[in-house]
């Protein structure tokens, strides 16, 4: 019942973000110039605030489980940054060796290389451990924004006004030719997190108890933590790193339909991405022609329903 | 009853273990679980009681020996296997998760790809839950929480049950009801089960005692054999006494009790 009200309301959204905005269209009258404003446009733009927030929400949703934190989310583990620093290097050096692609190109990079380090951080004794794990995200965190900052501060180039709204998200840029990447990596980390949805409930239950019922702890946490690493990348690559959705869509989702992550995750995703698109959609209306980044509409409606959420009921939704 | 005919169902053969480097905790342990056995590990705080039954559960890898669950050594089942054969409880459980005593039960099928023929309703049953079905764990009475993982381990199906000091921290009342459901399933169900405990008097109700210190089995049989003032002082280094009530029950009290 839940389930099928948040689904018709996802659906309801993505249709209106794609036909609502400054221009209006009617679906059923379209002329010439606003079919190509649907297609060359709005669809790619809807579709990459889809896709991105969809792999927030699922990997928020992972994250949470694996690192048994419910504070946790994709950013926690300063990939956000590390690819927020590895753009900002690309947009105020100028380089433009790979063309358009060259940002997306060095924040994936970035991700990559964050995960990975982060990764190694974490490793110890041919494992992986979610303390940590964590603590090593957050200290890498700093560090890279630390240095983004420093170049920020230190660069008068006028390239810097992008960088900052790189770090909000920027879905301006959205056209067609990076969403098919966009849809390898994140569907591979759906495909990946979904199909160890099981295991995930087993590792929220400790360790011991999810090794009883038969699952190899440290193999499930790896391949979790490369499904977020995947899908948290090609987001931040997509459009910026865009807060509140990582952490906040699966505790709401948690709230309505309950903590098993055979549904958590799907539904995450889907709610996920339709709230990046409704953010969006808000962002781009509300005095255009000026825009304002989906991250900071995210934040400015997430945070106040976060804080309520707090008040009203304990943060794990029991 | 009769502990002869039993077969074992997991030996420890000389097994070993160091937490640190150059420190061995456990050497050469040797006992087996035998067919319906009730086991009590008894033991002070420390003595090895929580390792051995990690080793024995496979959580803990041996540093030496070998563990075999029905004459295969442990560790070359896959985990799922293991999981239909072997359960192991551990004594810390996270008691404040976000799931339903339905979606918690019911995650004791996670090792099968076919369902085995009993059902989550019907394990609810047999724990006594069927009415909290829906109920979340923070809700729980803490004999109910500890019912939900062994109605887990029911579904699970594993005739082997490793259970770490399933009665501490619980009021009297649920530390009978515990004991009562886990021998009435010994009994139906023809499930071993060892359990860690510190509680004396508990142990005096076993039919099998394993008294542990430093690691080791000090002493392996009958409350009435194990359970002796000598061995109980050298295991706890306490002047303890077993005493008969005039009805025949046995009971501990202290050296120092009369002030």
């Amino acid at each position: 019942m839940k389930l099928s009200f948040l689904m018709a309301i996802s659906f309801l959204i993505f249709l209106t973000a794609l036909f609502a905005g400054p221009n209006m269209i009617d679906p059923f009258h379209m002329n010439e110039v606003e079919k190509e404003i649907l297609l060359s446009i709005r669809l790619p733009r809807v579709l990459v605030a889809a896709l991105m927030g969809a792999a927030l929400g699922a990997s928020g949703a992972v994250l949470q489980g694996i690192l048994k934190n419910p504070l946790a989310d994709p950013y926690i583990l300063g990939i956000s940054s590390g690819s927020a620093l590895a753009a900002a290097f690309g947009l105020l050096s100028g380089y433009y060796l790979f063309g358009k692609f060259s940002i997306p190109l060095s924040a994936f990079a970035g991700a990559a290389v964050v995960s990975i380090l982060v990764g190694a951080f974490g490793w110890k004794r041919g494992r992986l451990l979610p303390e940590r794990l964590l603590l090593a995200g957050v200290g890498l965190s700093f560090l890279f924004y630390a240095v983004l900052m420093l170049l920020i501060s230190i660069s008068s180039y006028e390239g810097i006004r992008r960088a900052v709204l790189w770090i909000f998200g920027d879905l301006s840029i959205a056209d067609w030719s990076l969403i098919p990447y966009g849809v390898v990596f994140i569907a591979a980390g759906l495909y990946i997190s979904i199909s160890r949805a099981k295991a995930l409930n087993a590792l929220m239950l400790g360790d011991e108890l999810a090794h009883s019922i038969g699952f190899s702890v440290h193999r499930e946490r790896l391949l979790l933590f490369i499904s977020v690493a995947l899908m948290t990348s090609a987001s931040v690559s997509l459009g910026g790193t865009i807060g509140f959705i990582g952490l906040l869509i699966p505790h709401i989702i948690r709230f309505m339909i309950g903590a098993d992550n055979k549904l958590l995750i799907p539904v995450s995703a889907v709610c996920g991405g339709a709230f990046l698109c409704l953010a969006d959609l808000i962002g781009r209306s509300v005095m255009p022609p000026m825009e304002i980044p989906s991250g900071i509409i995210t934040a400015i409606i997430g945070s106040p329903y976060f804080l309520y959420l707090l008040r009203k009921r304990d943060v794990l939704g029991t | 009853m009769s502990l002869e005919h039993s077969y074992p169902i997991l030996e420890v053969d000389n097994v070993g273990f160091r937490y640190e480097r150059n420190k061995p905790f456990i050497h050469n342990l040797t006992f087996s679980i035998g067919n319906g056995e009730f086991i009590g590990l008894l033991g002070a705080n420390g003595s090895g009681k929580s390792t051995i039954l990690k080793l024995a559960g496979g959580i803990l890898r041996q540093t030496g020996g070998e563990i075999r669950l029905w004459g295969k050594p442990l560790h070359s089942y896959s985990h799922k296997d293991r999981a239909k054969l072997l359960c192991y409880l551990p004594q810390l459980l996270d008691m404040n998760l976000p799931f339903k005593v339905r979606e918690l039960v019911s995650m004791g099928l996670y090792p099968y790809d076919i369902p085995p023929a009993l059902t989550t309703g019907e394990a609810l049953e047999m724990v006594g839950l069927q009415k909290k079905a829906e109920s979340y764990m923070a809700n729980l009475s803490g004999g109910e929480r500890r019912r939900v993982f062994i109605g887990m381990t029911l579904l699970q199906g594993a005739g082997l049950l490793l259970l770490d000091e399933p009665l501490a921290n619980l009021d009297i009342k649920y530390q009978l009801e515990i004991q009562r459901l886990l021998r009435e399933l010994k009994e139906d169900k023809k499930i071993s089960i060892v359990m860690a405990l510190h509680d004396i008097n508990i142990a005096l109700q076993f039919e099998k005692v394993m008294l542990i210190k430093d690691g080791g089995i000090l002493a392996t049989g009958s409350p009435e054999t194990v359970l002796t003032n000598t061995l109980l002082k050298e295991a706890f280094d306490a002047d303890i006494r077993i005493r008969k009530h005039e009805t025949g029950e046995t009971y501990m009290s202290y050296e120092n009790d009369r002030y």
